[in-house]
């Protein structure tokens, strides 16, 4: 087994394929959090007064609160005032108009990654609005999608075209002071995506956008707001991959969605950010806040996450099932290796009659690496007739892994039916045995179980997702068996 | 004994029986025949009273008693049995307790004194014996870890326990091998009497060597669209049920 | 909301009135403790779903009443055969400790000069307000022919009633023995008892354990249960909560040496008003060993039920082979159970699951039955108590079967009345 040891050792060292720096001159504010650096990041966005208010009121509730550690992960305390709170790419002023004016190291730059946006834009039928450290530097498909009067655009520019919109709706699911990440967030946002559906309109392809962080010591504080109207339907994609760098990088987004009456939101992830090397040096902290809202009813939240990346994970993408019959689902696949932490899960809120949650979470840990599934899932006293199914699985890679389940359920109603279901298992010598005798390299094996442990996630990923996310899943995983 | 007259049926919004009629009277064996999802499990389920199946049109008569109008306890006390496709597993109830509490609510209803504990083993046993089941079952959780086959037989002792007037019993052959077969249709047969009828629900004709129908119905989407004496049941054997289709079609 | 805080000088003073003993410097240390720690509030995260604020408020009451003891005369169950020893009020009843069955010591903690080990977050406020405790060994390859029966009783004459009882049991290697914990009370007084046992299982032994608590429907208990598993050791515990006002228990089991087995289970009936909380924590510190746990509840009224299972597989310990499960029936509106079964593994070659289910009776039970002529309260209750009885079924010492059997059906009655069903 010697030699399998050291192809194991190989694999497990091939450095991340993804990791280099792009050399682009960005212009950022210096490090540091106050309220003028609040009121600068809003200038220089040129943000209506409204907007700039929130920032402060959000910056003054985070003032007073305290950074979870409930969580179960490690790491040295963050210096909120030696971070950078707002980076851009220096053709900022002078924004291209399409592709061919872009910046030509940036588009290198995607390319390396594996992202062919031309292609990928123009043959897969995807718009893409690729965040670049936090400004939009490209948008495409826009015509497409305004004809369907779909609103798909930077979260800046939706401050200033769509006030009323983003007025209504922004923090409507997670307050400024839902926790401290969130409050953060609130006041020092950068950019991200905004999507308004309309009444009855089925969003006439995937939205897509591609998260990266580049420059050393920038925070990224992305925020999303997706709205769909009544009766209408979208599926996003967000996926993010990025270079190699020693420092710990924070990474606080928030997501929040709102589903009005029989309307669909299907939110797909594939999050591959640089993990940190072998030693566990480096690596994004990637503490997200992600939540639905079922306001309507019939209205129905899907989270779909690929989890391969970041150094440490905190995430727990939610659904409130607020409308009757609303149905919320979380599929979630989550890998770590060597010296990776992830703590994720979701929360199912049971509000609205006869509502229905599947929660399917597969977590791989490997190497040296610590997963944790956290879920929450509570019926209240109102929710006659709320179903919930939970699936939780773990599998584990090697001696000094850890894989934790930490489910809570809180049930108010004697109508309620509550399954929660979950097994710890490692790849088994037999099954690789197995494997090998029928001329399988011990690699694919490896491979083949991983696939099929995640089976009923990926099957919930749209079709060019699926192929990503299996070859990320074999990248993460490459010479983890030992 | 049963009228069931031009019966429309749903279950979660779909229509499975449309305008079925059926007679039965009382010394009468019925064969109930037809392909997968022609509505022969929902015909015995209506005639139970499941409450998943809703009956939007027709009536369903028994011994001149509205049946559609009782619960499932109130026509079982009456006498009718549904012998389940699958029996239900109830981990943790004893056979024993299930058919002495059955017994004993029917005995109720019919105004008769509770049977005493060893009147009921001693007649528990002997019906057992019959089957060719083992007296240590009365004392395992109802078809609790059961095999298809002891499934079955159980589902034939309650039967035999019961005595009915009016059992219905819905692919009681399925999954059997051809000892349980036998031991399953001697219960039936000994059933067999001129104040009680008798309703098998099959697939197959092979039950029929065992037990022989007066009459033979079949059924196609929710319809009966053939009747006739045993003989049907051979010609079907022998052409399949297409040939039942398309004559329904054309 | 900031749990209210123990009176430390009239506790100061309290322990200091205990008569010296030789539990005097341990009760010291621990008052100390307290004095640092406090009581466990709703912020942390083992006592999130279980407030004991009130149990709080009866400890004050009872040190400004003066904090006296009432004495009485308890009786163990009819019928039951077992050597029983009562501990009444949280005082020991001397004459029931002899004659001994052969194999078996038994020494009052106050007449050895012990460092009590701490039991869980109340083991100091148990040790500072000890009156006596009890240390029981079961000598090598020893097998009682008899359960040893603990019977804690405890009686609330008026105003506030505060006991602490300590049990310490020790098997030594290749010995068996069983025991039953019954946990009763009477009067119309307020009553907190705070219940501290931990139990030894020496290599090769084998305990079985079954806990009753039948506390009168205005009591309290908080409850730890400390178990430690040598090598090839086997535990089967049963645990019936039955009565109590709030009710809280900790079972926690080690698993130090390899080979052991621990099976470990019970069943709780809450009803209107009532607050049952149990929480285990397994450790597998090595492996091969077996954990099986198996919880049932039963909720009525308003009640209020918390299962709280955790599983943690420790570095290197491989071969273990752990599961836990929880169901709980819900019969009324106002009813409501929090769940929380927990993994913590951090060894590759093990084998964990567990499965937590929250609902009502099988639907398809139910009309089967009812297509048998049963009506739909008797076909209910049929369902309900054998949801009941897979727990019964896991209690290792079948001389108190029927006992349990008789105290089920009656808690089951009322609490199916309450629901109307």
């Amino acid at each position: 087994m010697a030699t399998e040891q050291e192809n194991l050792e190989q694999l497990v060292n091939r450095r991340y394929e993804h990791g280099f720096v792009t050399d682009i001159a960005t212009e950022s504010l210096p490090p540091g959090l106050d309220e003028g650096v609040i009121r600068a990041i809003s200038a220089r966005k040129n943000e209506p007064e409204f907007m700039l208010e929130w920032r402060l009121r959000a910056y003054r509730q985070w003032l007073d609160m305290k950074e979870p550690e409930w969580a179960h992960v490690h790491y040295p305390p963050i210096d909120f005032q030696d971070i950078s709170y707002f980076a851009a790419p220096k053709s900022d002023e002078d924004r291209p108009k399409s592709l061919d004016e872009v910046d030509p190291k940036l588009l290198e730059t995607y390319d390396k990654l594996g992202i062919p946006l031309h292609e990928r834009a123009r043959l897969a039928g995807v718009a893409v609005d690729a965040v670049f450290d936090s400004v939009s530097v490209a948008t495409t498909f826009k015509e497409k999608l305004s004809e369907a009067g779909v609103i798909f655009c930077s979260f800046s520019e939706a401050v200033r075209e769509h006030p009323e919109l983003v007025r209504k709706y922004l923090g409507s699911v997670v307050p400024q002071r839902d926790n401290f990440y969130a409050a953060l967030n609130s006041a020092v946002f950068s950019d991200g995506s905004f999507v308004y559906v309309p009444k009855g309109v089925r969003c006439p392809m995937e939205l897509s956008t591609y998260f990266r962080i580049n420059a050393a010591n920038t925070g990224q504080f992305e925020r999303t707001l997706i709205v769909a109207d009544e009766g209408s339907y979208v599926s996003y994609l967000e996926g993010c991959t990025a270079p190699m760098r020693d420092e710990n990088q924070l990474h606080a987004a928030v997501v929040e969605l709102v589903a009005l009456g029989d309307a669909e939101i299907k939110y797909s992830t594939v999050q591959n950010w640089y993990p940190g090397d072998e030693e566990g040096k480096g690596g994004i902290y990637n503490f997200v806040t992600k939540r639905g809202d079922c306001r309507g009813a019939n209205s129905k939240i899907s989270w779909t996450q690929v989890e391969t990346g970041s150094a440490i994970t905190w995430k727990y993408p939610s659904c409130i099932l607020r409308g009757d019959n609303s149905v919320g689902e979380f599929y979630s696949v989550a890998v770590t290796n060597n010296y990776q932490q992830a703590d994720t899960g979701t929360k199912m809120i049971h509000i609205g009659k006869n509502t229905s949650s599947t929660i399917v979470s597969k977590g791989i840990s490997a190497g040296r690496a610590q997963q944790a599934y956290r879920g929450l899932v509570r019926v209240m006293p109102q929710a006659q007739g709320a179903r919930n199914h939970t699936q939780c699985d773990s599998l584990l890679i090697g001696k000094e892994c850890g894989a934790h389940t930490f489910p809570y359920m809180e049930i108010k109603n004697p109508g309620a039916k509550v399954e929660h279901e979950a097994t710890t298992s490692k790849i088994s010598a037999n099954q690789l045995f197995y494997c090998r005798q029928r001329g399988i390299s011990e690699e694919d094996a490896v491979n083949l179980i991983v696939n099929g442990f995640c089976k009923e996630v990926f099957k919930e990923l749209p079709m060019e997702f699926a192929v990503e996310a299996q070859a990320l899943l074999s990248v993460s995983l490459e010479g983890a068996v030992g | 004994m049963l009228q069931i007259k031009d019966i429309h049926a749903t279950i979660g919004g779909s229509e499975i029986l449309r305008g079925l009629s059926l007679d039965v009277a009382a010394g009468e064996v019925h064969a109930i025949m037809g392909p997968n999802g022609s509505g022969k499990s929902t015909l015995a389920q209506v005639v139970a009273g499941h409450s998943d199946y809703e009956v939007t049109a027709g009536s369903v008569t028994y011994r001149d008693i509205d049946l559609l109008d009782l619960e499932p306890e109130e026509r079982a006390r009456e006498g009718i049995f549904l012998g389940f496709q699958y029996p239900v597993e109830i981990p943790g109830v004893n056979n024993a307790v299930l058919l002495r509490s059955a017994l004993n609510a029917k005995r109720k209803h019919q105004g008769l004194d509770e049977i005493d504990a060893f009147e009921f083993l001693k007649l528990a046993k002997e019906k057992m014996a019959m089957l060719g089941m083992d007296p240590k079952f009365l004392n395992r959780g109802v078809n609790e870890g059961f095999s298809g086959g002891e499934k079955k037989r159980n589902e034939i002792l309650q039967m035999a326990m019961l005595e009915p007037s009016l059992a219905i019993l819905d692919e009681t052959d399925s999954g059997l091998d051809i000892d349980a077969l036998r031991a399953v249709a001697e219960g039936v047969n000994a059933l067999r009497s001129p104040d009680r009828a008798i309703v098998l629900v099959t697939h197959y004709q092979r039950l029929l060597d065992y037990v022989e129908p007066d009459h033979v119905h079949v059924l196609s989407e929710g319809r009966i669209v053939r009747s006739g004496d045993k003989t049907l049941a051979l010609e079907l054997e022998d052409k399949g049920y297409d040939w039942v289709r398309e004559a329904a079609n054309g | 909301m900031k749990s209210p805080a123990l009176e430390f000088d009239a506790l100061a003073a309290a322990v200091s009135a205990l008569p010296d003993s030789g539990l005097t410097a341990a009760r010291q240390s621990a008052l100390e403790e307290l004095r640092r720690d406090g009581m466990p509030g709703v912020r942390e995260e083992d006592w999130k779903y279980t407030d004991i604020s009130a149990l709080v408020d009866i400890t004050n009451n009872w040190l400004a009443g003066g904090s006296t003891a009432a004495s009485t005369a308890a009786e163990p169950a009819a019928g039951l055969e077992a050597h029983w020893i009562t501990i009444a009020n949280g005082r020991v009843d001397e004459n029931s400790i002899e004659p001994l069955p052969e194999g078996v010591t038994v020494t009052r903690l106050a007449n050895i000069r012990s460092d009590l080990a701490q039991l869980g977050r109340l083991g100091a406020f148990n040790t500072a307000l000890l009156h006596d405790g009890l240390h029981i060994s079961v000598a090598s390859d020893a097998v009682l022919d008899k359960p040893i029966g603990l019977l804690l009783s405890d009686y609330a004459g008026g105003g506030a009633c505060v006991s602490q009882v300590r049990v310490n049991i020790e098997l030594a290697p290749g010995s068996r023995a069983s025991f039953i914990e019954h946990q009763v009370s009477s009067g119309v007084g307020d009553l907190y008892a705070n219940v501290a046992v931990n139990l030894a299982i020496g290599d090769n032994a084998g305990a079985d354990y079954v806990r009753i608590q039948d506390r009168a429907p205005q009591h309290n208990q908080t409850g730890y249960h400390g178990i430690e598993l040598g090598r090839d050791a086997r535990l089967r515990q049963a645990s019936f909560d039955l009565g109590g006002r709030l009710i809280r228990d900790d079972l926690v089991v080690n698993i130090a040496a390899p080979g052991a087995e621990a099976e470990f289970g019970g069943l709780y009936l809450v009803g209107d008003g009532q607050h049952v909380d149990n929480h285990t924590r397994v450790d597998h510190r090595v492996g091969p060993a077996v954990s099986r746990q198996e919880y049932r509840g039963i909720l009525a009224g308003r009640a209020r039920g918390v299962w709280n299972g955790k599983a943690i597989v420790h570095e290197g310990a491989d071969g273990t082979d752990a599961e836990q499960s929880n169901h709980n029936l819900l019969l009324s509106q106002s009813a409501e159970i929090n769940a929380k079964p927990e993994l913590e593994i951090y060894a590759d070659d093990v084998k964990c699951s567990h499965g937590t289910t929250v609902g009502q009776l099988d639907e398809m039970a139910l009309y089967y039955l009812r297509t048998r002529g049963l009506d739909k309260s008797d076909a209910r209750q049929m369902l309900t108590r054998a949801f009941a009885l897979a727990i019964v079924g896991r209690s290792p010492i079948e001389q108190i079967e029927q006992l349990l059997l008789d105290a089920i059906d009656a808690r089951l009655k009322g609490l199916l009345r309450e629901t109307g069903a």
